[in-house]
């Protein structure tokens, strides 16, 4: 049985790829920018800039929570229907 | 219990395939969800930052702290002393003109090299990487370090030289 979301899958199969691309791009660069923060906050925090590290924390949990967010649009991979077994009738039975 | 549909393949078979291929193929999926895990093991690496700086704040000098006499130290030369009663942070008191002190904590801002008194320079310098602080405010002149070195307040009374902490 066919639905609307097989069919479109099944017309567009570089939409998943597409998704999938942007999805890991999005991590990457919150990924950049938790270095990023995190760096700031070492070298800041030692000299009693605490507001810093406590602004680099809620920044980089926004982001950390974004990231696992995004994992919830992940597709699901195209999968072939399976293969229908045979069906044998009783009656062909010998 | 769900119904789960026959033509998949079930997750606990998944996890644990047969074919060695298929075991030591990363996916792309697996990858996106391997990033999920690394951004929060940051934002838990900064959020420990947070906890540390809230459970150990940095202590203060209390009071004057005696440092040597004025006659120890002559015009242009420093002297290597030592602050802090449980964590103990090394400090360099310098003679720069008469009459003028100053004292610098001896770590580099950079990665914690000592740093000395140069006189023929007259700055501090850090020999390890070539990094230079200004030896009456103990800004960055030039080098990789990025602050200033932290300074205390010199007072000179009676012929000895205490440091106290700075009204900043």
């Amino acid at each position: 049985m066919s639905n609307f979301r097989r069919s479109q899958n099944e017309a567009h199969p570089n939409k998943t790829n597409t998704i999938l691309t942007g999805i890991i791009l999005l991590q990457i660069l919150f990924i950049s920018m938790q270095i990023w923060f995190l760096f700031g906050a070492l070298n800041n925090a030692l000299e009693e800039n605490f507001g810093f590290a406590l602004t680099t924390f809620i920044g980089s949990l926004l982001m950390a929570i974004a990231s696992i967010w995004l994992l919830r649009y992940i597709p699901e991979p195209l999968q072939k229907r399976p293969t229908k077994k045979p069906e044998v009738s009783p009656s062909r039975d010998p | 219990m769900a119904h789960e549909d026959p033509g998949k393949e079930p997750s606990w078979k998944a996890d644990f395939p047969i074919e060695s291929k298929r075991a030591t193929h990363v996916s792309r999926r697996e990858f996106a969800k391997f990033l999920g895990l690394l951004s929060g093991a940051f934002a838990v690496s900064n959020g420990f930052i947070v906890l540390r700086a809230m459970a150990f704040p940095p202590e203060k000098l209390e009071g004057e702290q005696f440092v040597a006499n004025v006659e120890d130290v002559p015009v242009g030369e420093m002297f290597q002393f030592e602050v802090g009663e449980e964590k103990i942070i090394p400090y360099i008191l310098i003679h720069l003109e008469e009459d003028q002190w100053r004292a610098f904590a001896q770590k580099c801002t950079h990665l914690t090299c000592a740093v000395r008194y140069s006189k023929e320079e007259k700055k501090i310098e850090c020999p390890c990487h070539n990094g230079w602080f200004s030896a009456d405010t103990g800004a960055v002149l030039q080098g990789p370090p990025p602050r200033p070195l932290p300074q205390l307040e010199v007072v000179v009374r009676d012929g000895k030289v205490y440091v106290k902490e700075g009204e900043s």
